[in-house]
């Protein structure tokens, strides 16, 4: 067995840990990777980037569904699911292998296998066919996140499917019940949809994407509710048993019978097997503890991004990522700013948000003013025919401190990063109203919610 | 050698005038760098003004006793072989033109030769002088200011500079909590990219105006209006910033002052040593505690609790028309007889209004001390950005019952003030068990 010596090994290449090892070797470091699947992570392969394919389909076949709204009559058009997902994997494999041209840019190699932990700097790798072991002066831990079930629900991956089993699934099921209506949730049910498939989405909070401001939940629900899609809302899932058409849900009470159901209850860090109980890792609520510069409770001993604690996003994961790989190299990197993570959700409507919801901006006492902006009253989104939803600004009425934005309706996702880069500069809601936004853009909703804070909103 | 110009600092955000009190060198006087040129009245205290530049005081273009606005000439300082008499005529009264190294403040940090960061800070640059005008000749180097520092009514800039230049690098959301809580950004240390003032910055400068209200009696007719002094009007502002938005919880505690007594009049019987009072052995416990429980030396910053490593603690000091807190800084690595010396020397100055203006801000804790005023006990308000404040009575000979029966023992009450978003309960109980044992216990006070 080969001992191969690094300045920095990274279990993981996921957009944490692909990235972390890239920016170790800008900075001179000599980088060993340990992948034991395809590099880019759950994020590349099975995550964001496949699911954004699957969504664009979705949208399409909607745009399609209303062509005659643009005077385009079409006679008929057949729109293949199984097309779909083979498409998705291809977008898939084409980022996956742009991970791989980058560590060969790089000089990263590159070692496929699962890695454990032998010492608090040795890996040891097991790969299909040979172990390998790296001693390295630091390590980075990058092993992400896994989804979870509910308790005494087990995912098979063809009734009880994850989103693992939902990527990967050529044939969409007549009928889903959705169990959980996060991002993931939602996404995967707007996309069900558009493909004909009949949804239920089932939340045990009482609203739909529970973590954003609250009226983000309600014209998300009202757009859901638009589309055929069903919502169970604050309903608890007592059982989830073969039967029926496939499985049957017991809701307290309700049964729905569906012939799959897709669990979106949430993920937990993926640890098990890495070795972290022998070399004494402190662990925090499932998730590895870290220092501001992402240091484990052991010294030189790394995590980053799913594994290392919320937000499960990964760009926070590679925000930290460039953290981790800054202080291995001695310098002292300005630690994530966790209050200033955009959050990003892309079912269609999209939603996108950035600090705190306007319920929480009055519980923390401040006396906050309020700006909201329909797409409605937006030229382009009405040129566009994407009218649904609004950005709403909530800000400290007495500094005009940014504290939360939230935005659904098309492209959010896109929009959010000037409220983000203002954040950041600590702009306030002046030096947002006197940046001149395009006309017509979508951003300039922007601009207009940002106004009504100040009650000078223009077109509304 | 270039020409510095001598201006009216800007000492706060609220301050759009100062009035010389006096000028503590004349005409013809050389000047050093770092000398002290005159006295300035400000909103929360005389300040001395320091000479930034070296020469010649050439010309004294405001008189003492009277009001200059900010920004505006009042003085040249150059080579007595210099022409000044340009840089005169084209500053009208109260106008300086644009030109020339300005007088200006070396906070931040600065290249040589510029007097220690912490010895010159009662002196501001000029943001903007009034009236300024582009077209005036430059005397020598010129650097125009790239934007304004701070929001203020006088839109004039293109002023003149010294190395770095007047201009104050700050965030938006910074100037504004500065403008709002009265706090000079000038005299605040950036701690964000390239030295750039950022909120948490300017939130843990603070103020140095302190807590609780004084009574006005009231004789004669039925009542009288009194224009708020500029303290009690920052006091005003400033108050209701702290109680209404800081959650206060209060915890009180009775300390056993008998050998406290005793020892501190044993060591004010040496010869050669200073006096001590009760509040310098009460400042020493609590720097000694503070650093034992650094959750009470700590403000929230945001989404985050700053906890402090030194012991900066404000000394609440009362004035006729309101009170100020002026800093004691790293109380915890004083020892006691240096404490008593520098913390006499604060509150006298304070009363005299000569406080500098970095003696103004930066307090971690503060110590309000009624004892002198027969007070059994009270609660003082919390100083934001500070987490908690210590509101000290009297020390007062009570019947005490212990082993022996029924004795006379001195004691004092002391209460805590604590921010709850930052500490709870059982923190600032075991501090104050902690003050309370170094109190009862006085010999720690002294290793």
């Amino acid at each position: 067995m080969a001992t191969h010596k690094f300045d920095v090994a990274v279990v993981g290449t996921g957009p944490g840990g692909y990235v972390a090892a890239i920016r170790c070797a800008q900075l001179g470091l000599s980088v060993a990777t340990v992948e034991d699947d395809r590099p880019g992570g759950v994020c590349l392969n099975w995550g964001c980037i496949p699911t954004k394919a699957l969504l664009r389909n979705a949208e399409v076949v909607t745009l399609l569904g209303r062509a005659a709204e643009f005077g385009i009559r079409l006679s008929g058009f057949e729109a293949n699911y199984a097309e779909a997902v083979q498409r998705s994997r291809k977008v898939a494999d084409r980022m996956a292998k742009g991970v791989e041209f980058l560590f060969r840019k790089n000089k990263i190699t590159l070692f496929p296998g699962r890695g454990t932990l032998t010492a608090k700097n040795v890996v040891e790798v097991k790969g299909a066919t040979a172990a390998e072991t790296i001693e390295a002066r630091a390590l980075i831990l990058a092993t992400g996140s896994e989804p979870k079930s509910l308790p005494g629900v087990a995912i098979d991956e063809k009734t009880v499917i994850s989103s693992n089993g939902a990527v990967r699934n050529e044939r969409a099921p007549r009928s889903i019940a959705v169990i959980g209506a996060g991002a993931v949730g939602v996404e995967f049910a707007d996309v069900f949809a558009a493909y004909g498939v009949q949804v239920t989405l089932v939340e045990a909070l009482p609203r739909i994407v529970p973590v954003e401001d609250e009226e983000v939940s309600k014209e998300l629900t009202r757009a859901f509710t638009r589309r055929g899609i069903a919502l169970k809302t604050g309903v608890k899932v007592a059982s989830v048993k073969p039967g029926g058409a496939g499985v049957v849900v017991d809701l307290e009470g309700e049964k729905l019978e569906v012939e799959q159901v897709l669990m979106a209850v949430g993920r937990a860090a993926r640890i098990a097997g890495l070795g972290l109980e022998g070399l004494g890792v402190q662990l925090e609520r499932g998730f590895v503890k870290v220092s501001p510069h992402m240091e484990t409770s052991v010294k030189g001993l790394y995590a980053i991004g799913d594994m290392a604690g919320a937000p499960l996003l990964a760009h926070k994961a590679m925000a930290e990522g460039v953290v981790a790989a800054e202080a291995i190299a001695g310098k002292s990197p300005r630690p994530v700013d966790y209050g200033n993570v955009p959050s990003c959700t892309y079912c269609r409507p999209q939603i996108a948000s950035i600090g705190v919801t306007e319920a929480r901006a009055r519980e923390n006492g401040r006396e906050v003013a309020v700006g909201k902006f329909p797409f409605t009253a937006s030229g382009k989104a009405v040129a566009l025919g994407e009218t649904e939803g609004f950005v709403k600004v909530i800000a400290d009425k007495a500094t005009g401190e940014l504290l939360g934005v939230h935005i659904v309706g098309a492209e959010a996702t896109e929009i959010i990063h000037e409220f983000a880069v203002g954040r950041t500069l600590e702009a306030t809601l002046e030096e947002i109203i006197h940046t001149i936004h395009a006309h017509p853009t979508l951003s300039e909703a922007a601009l207009e919610a940002t106004l009504a804070a100040l009650g000078q909103a223009i077109h509304i | 050698m270039a020409v510095t110009k001598v201006v009216m600092p800007k000492l706060s955000e609220a301050m759009e005038s100062g009035k010389i009190i006096k000028w503590l060198k004349k005409e013809g006087d050389r000047i050093q760098g770092g000398d002290i040129l005159a006295e300035i009245e400000t909103d929360k205290a005389d300040v001395e003004m320091e000479a930034f530049g070296a020469g010649v005081l050439r010309k004294v273009l405001v008189p003492a006793g009277e009001t200059a606005p900010i920004g505006s000439l009042i003085g040249v300082i150059a080579d007595p072989a210099d022409d000044i008499s340009a840089l005169l005529a084209s500053a009208p009264a109260g106008g300086a033109g644009a030109g020339s190294v300005a007088q200006k403040t070396p906070l931040r940090a600065e290249p040589a030769p510029a007097p220690p960061a912490g010895a010159a800070s009662a002196v501001a640059p000029p943001p903007r002088p009034a009236g300024a005008t582009p077209s005036a000749a430059p005397v020598s180097v010129v650097r125009p200011a790239a934007a304004v520092s701070a929001p203020a009514p006088a839109a004039a800039t293109g002023v003149a500079q010294g190395p770095q230049g007047g201009r104050v690098k700050a965030s938006p959301l910074a100037k504004k909590i500065a403008a709002q809580a009265g706090v000079d950004l000038k005299l605040i240390q950036g701690t964000g990219p390239g030295g750039r003032i950022v909120r948490r910055d300017v939130e843990a400068a603070g103020v140095a105006v302190a807590p609780t209200a004084v009574a006005a009696a009231v004789t004669g007719s039925e009542f009288e209006d009194l224009p708020l002094s500029q303290i009690r009007a920052v006091i005003a502002r400033r108050m209701p910033l702290s109680k209404a938005p800081v959650p206060h919880f209060y915890v009180t505690s009775e300390v056993a002052m008998d050998r406290a007594w005793e020892l501190r009049e044993q060591l004010n019987t040496l010869e050669g040593q200073p006096k001590i009072s009760v509040n310098d052995l009460v400042i020493r416990a609590c720097a000694l505690a503070l650093l034992q429980h650094p959750g009470v030396n700590a403000s929230l910053q945001g989404d985050a609790i700053r906890v402090y490593h030194r012991a900066h603690i404000g000394i609440a000091v009362a004035l006729d028309d309101g009170l100020i807190t002026p800093v004691l800084r790293d109380c915890h690595a004083k020892p006691l007889a240096q404490i008593a010396v520098e913390a006499r020397d604060l509150a006298e100055r304070a009363r005299n209004r000569k406080l500098r203006a970095q003696e103004l801000s930066g307090a971690t804790f503060s110590i309000s001390n009624l004892g002198m005023f027969d007070v059994a006990e009270f609660s003082a308000i919390i100083n934001p950005p500070e987490g908690a404040i210590l509101a000290v009575g009297s020390v007062r000979r009570v019947p005490v019952v212990d082993d022996s029966g029924l004795g006379v023992g001195r004691r004092m009450a002391i209460t805590i003030s604590c921010d709850h978003r930052v500490m709870d309960g059982a923190m600032g109980a075991r501090f104050l068990q902690d003050v309370k044992r170094l109190l009862e216990e006085p010999l720690r006070l002294l290793v």
